[in-house]
């Protein structure tokens, strides 16, 4: 330890490049730590389970626009042809497409209007009863409604008073777990729970209420209809290459519109946090990789600064690996500082960064490990150099003086 | 004098080329990365109508009972109600001003050869090319007559016409949007905006509509909204006539207010309105309240400009304080290895400054390199973006301030990062030089 003495006084003589060395460290820790987190949130984000077999599934729309169709009639006629398709598992006409952005929401409350009672919003998919095969999603408890207690029909009022919803739902406005049988209410319409579902997204992955939906057995065909599809594994692309033709061959007045697997409109959905995801991840390994440059660049001429020294001290008696760790110590001694300094600003960080935008807390976990690393690199950028230091010939100290 | 810096600095360049060329490329990767971040970041948030952004203002109207809440800042719902809409829009008012909503048709000419194809069509009034600054190709907007009269007409925009006209002057020639069949009376040039700040409730970067008609055909045909529609109040709303008379929110609505004084006189007409509409058991509010916000405000006021590109700007601007701690101990290496030298120049008579001076043209033609380098990076981050996701296709893209921005910033950041090197080095004792040569 007692080596650690003139290291230090070395340093002090030279601050200028120490402290540059320091801040890029404090900076470069504070910056990865951050977006490490991030990285791994948006990670998260975009592989959560949707509770869907998304690679399965495909949705289209269908816009007609022949005045004469009975949209209610094609509607049932078109999913009835869907379904006898070779390799479809199951269809249908739904509302809006899960992961998709586009949808309708409303709040259920324990009571109706009147009554001030808790309620939460969730997502509505209308549909028949082939919507919970169609999306692959199973049932937990009750039961899923039946052809007959379908409404099919071109006006509200016969909406339907059952409906099917999410566990997590459930479990929120009835955190007893006894959902099943209750009613709920959409303003002063009531809706019997009948059964409750798996996990199921909601059209909106980034709002709070992605994991509460409810569906109601409700089929109102317009000019503008969505399907989804489940395929048989693997024949997917087949089926969706005949779909357009399959369905123009229904009724011509039409548009297909929109064909898309359930993959792709997740995929589509989380663009933006998947492209932040890869350019923090660029950002932190050109920075890794210029901070690392910026060691071995300082170093070097640390070396080149010190050649008659360092020839002095292997004249004196100094062996190669001395040599060495007087750089590897003094390298440890800037990092270790760099990298308190830069972890107490990579907290400064995280907390500027939740305060301002919405993100949550970062466990210091990230700053630790972020920390380790750093300071891996920085010692394996400066080994190389130190290396060729030690190999500084003793003579070149007698040589010139 | 200046080109003789310059000239010196070229030859020090060329003397120690591998350093030269090190610091030249941190400094044009912190530039690219900054460059790629700030230019999202600037396509975002600039003003996409500059000429027009401080008059034409969006309205809101508080409609909602006292006590209930929207997921707006300030509570007030982002569109407005039919009813208002209407009143509005035929209110005798002297300003530019359109209410408006977005819905789709099945395009087609009802014949074999153009296969229908689903376009988004923005319903408005006659005053939006006006207010918008669109400009028109062939012919102009409808009249205040066709569109009180719910006229089949329609204003396309170019790549349309080239679809389906191909690209003739189509004024009078008709096509169909599902069944009804509409006349051109106008072509515009296609609509071009990074942002689509008109209509910020389904994305705010998709693109703008390329058929506009009447508004008033839309509500006549029963034409539903593509947009959002929010209701807050638990009211019939069975069949579109329920939607019509109904506190379901679903249009917006903009207008043109030249000056103060107009904006004024605007506001009053919209406390004045509400008054009236409060006799009639509407707005059942302590206080009245509307926003009146401009293009810029509004954007703002909407947050058109994600977090994730915030955190991206602030993050690559720190990525180039590491760029620059690094160039400048680089430069101090760079400068002191030729103190002898400078000592033999101040010797001759060479000042403090005129040292100081050579040497920070010296980081600035490093700036200058790095800063083209910083581009063609810059290009291929953002081409990289672009492939992300066709909705950056628009905002993905370097314009002429942003081109302009990458060498000034490059330069800045090594002057900043040369500033002490040049100082050390300026300060040079010619004694202790000339001594030991």
């Amino acid at each position: 330890m007692s080596e650690l003495k003139p290291i230090f006084n070395a340093l002090c003589r030279s601050k200028v490049g120490a402290i540059l060395l320091l801040l890029q460290i404090a900076i470069t820790t504070a910056i990865v730590s951050n977006s490490a987190f991030i990285i791994s949130e948006k990670i998260a984000y975009i592989e959560q389970n949707t509770g869907y077999p998304e690679q399965d599934i495909f949705k289209f729309e269908v816009m007609s626009f022949g005045e004469s169709i009975d949209y209610m009639r094609q509607g049932e006629l078109d999913e009835a042809a869907i379904r006898q398709m070779p390799g479809v598992v199951d269809a249908v006409m739904v509302n809006s497409v899960p992961l998709s952005g586009g949808g309708s929401a409303s709040t259920f409350s324990l009571g109706p209007t009147g009554e001030k009672r808790k309620g939460v919003n969730a997502s509505i998919f209308e549909a028949d009863s082939h919507f919970l095969n169609t999306f692959g999603v199973k049932i937990l408890e009750g039961r899923n409604f039946t052809e007959s207690e379908v409404s099919v029909v071109e006006e509200y009022s016969q909406y339907p008073n059952i409906g099917l919803i999410t566990k997590a739902m459930a479990d929120e406005l009835f955190p007893d777990g006894d959902a099943l049988g209750k009613t709920l209410y959409q303003g002063d319409r009531p809706m019997q729970i009948i059964g409750i579902t798996d996990v199921m997204k909601g059209p909106w992955l980034q709002s709070e209420r992605r994991d509460r939906s409810a569906i109601l057995p409700f089929v109102f065909a317009q000019k503008l209809t969505l399907f989804s599809v489940r395929t048989e594994p693997g024949q997917r692309a087949q089926v969706m290459q005949q779909i357009e033709q399959h369905m123009s061959s229904l009724e011509s007045k039409r548009v297909i519109e929109g064909l898309q697997g359930l993959d792709e409109v997740k995929a589509d959905y989380v663009a933006p946090d998947r492209l932040t995801m890869r350019m923090l991840l660029v950002m932190i390994v050109v920075l890794t990789l210029i901070t690392a440059l910026g060691i071995f660049g300082l170093t070097l001429f640390n070396i080149s600064k010190r050649t008659k020294q360092i020839g002095t001290r292997r004249a004196l008696g100094a062996r190669k690996s001395d040599i060495i760790r007087y750089f590897l110590i003094e390298n440890c001694l800037i990092s270790v500082v760099g990298l308190t300094v830069g972890s107490g600003a990579a907290i400064l960080m995280a907390q500027q960064l939740m305060k301002h935008y919405s993100i949550s807390q970062m466990p210091l976990f990230y700053v630790l490990l972020t920390a380790v690393g750093v300071l891996l690199m920085s010692l394996l950028a400066v080994v190389g150099p130190a290396k060729r230091a030690a190999n500084i010939s003793p003579s070149i100290a007698t040589r010139t003086i | 004098m200046f080109l003789h810096y310059i000239d010196l600095s070229w030859r020090s360049f060329k003397r120690t080329p591998l350093v030269s060329m090190l610091m030249v490329l941190a400094i044009a990767i912190g530039i690219g990365v900054t460059m790629t971040s700030l230019s999202i970041h600037h396509m975002m948030s600039k003003d996409p109508i500059p000429q027009k952004s401080g008059v034409l203002h969006h309205l809101q109207l508080q409609t909602m009972d006292e006590g209930r809440t929207y997921w707006s800042t300030d509570d007030v719902p982002f569109q407005i109600t039919y009813q208002d809409a209407l009143n509005l829009q035929n209110a005798n008012l002297p300003y530019l001003r359109s209410a408006m909503y977005k819905s789709g048709f099945s395009v087609h000419l009802n014949s074999a050869q153009q296969k229908p194809f689903v376009e988004e069509v923005r319903l408005s009034s006659r005053d939006i090319f006006a207010m918008f600054d669109l400009q028109f190709i062939y012919g102009g907007t409808w009249t205040q007559q066709q569109q009180d009269d719910i006229a089949p007409v329609a204003v396309i925009s170019k790549s349309i016409n080239d679809k389906l006209f191909k690209g003739e002057n189509s004024i009078g020639k008709s096509f169909y949007l599902d069944d009804i069949r509409v006349q051109v009376v106008g072509v515009i040039e296609d609509w071009i905006t990074p942002v689509k700040y008109y209509d910020t409730n389904n994305g705010s970067f998709d693109d703008p509509e390329k058929i506009f008609i009447p508004f008033t055909i839309g509500i006549a045909n029963e034409v539903n909204s593509w947009g959002n529609t929010n209701g807050w109040k638990n009211e019939q709303d069975d069949t579109f006539e329920d939607l019509l008379a109904s506190e379901n929110l679903w249009l917006q609505f903009w207008v043109q207010l030249n000056n103060e004084q107009e904006k004024q006189e605007f506001g009053q007409y919209i406390m004045s309105y509400m008054k009236q509409q409060q006799s009639l058991g509407r707005f059942n509010r302590e206080e009245l309240d509307y926003n009146l916000f401009n293009v810029t405000e509004f954007m703002d006021y909407r947050g058109v400009v994600k977090h994730d590109n915030q955190i991206m700007v602030t993050l690559s601007f720190m990525f180039l304080a590491v760029c620059i701690a690094n160039i400048l101990s680089l430069l101090l290496a760079k400068f002191l290895r030729r103190a002898p030298e400078i000592g033999v120049r101040r010797a001759l008579g060479a000042s403090k400054r005129q040292v100081f001076n050579q040497h920070l043209v010296e980081v600035s033609l490093l700036g200058l390199l790095g800063g083209v380098l910083g581009i063609v990076f810059a290009q291929i981050g953002l081409w990289g973006v672009r492939t992300s996701h066709s909705a950056y296709d628009a905002l993905a893209n370097m314009d002429m301030t942003m081109l302009l921005a990458a060498p000034v910033i490059a330069i800045t950041a090594c002057i900043v990062a040369g500033l002490y090197p040049a100082w050390v080095v300026c300060r040079t004792t010619p004694a202790i030089y000339l001594k030991s040569q």
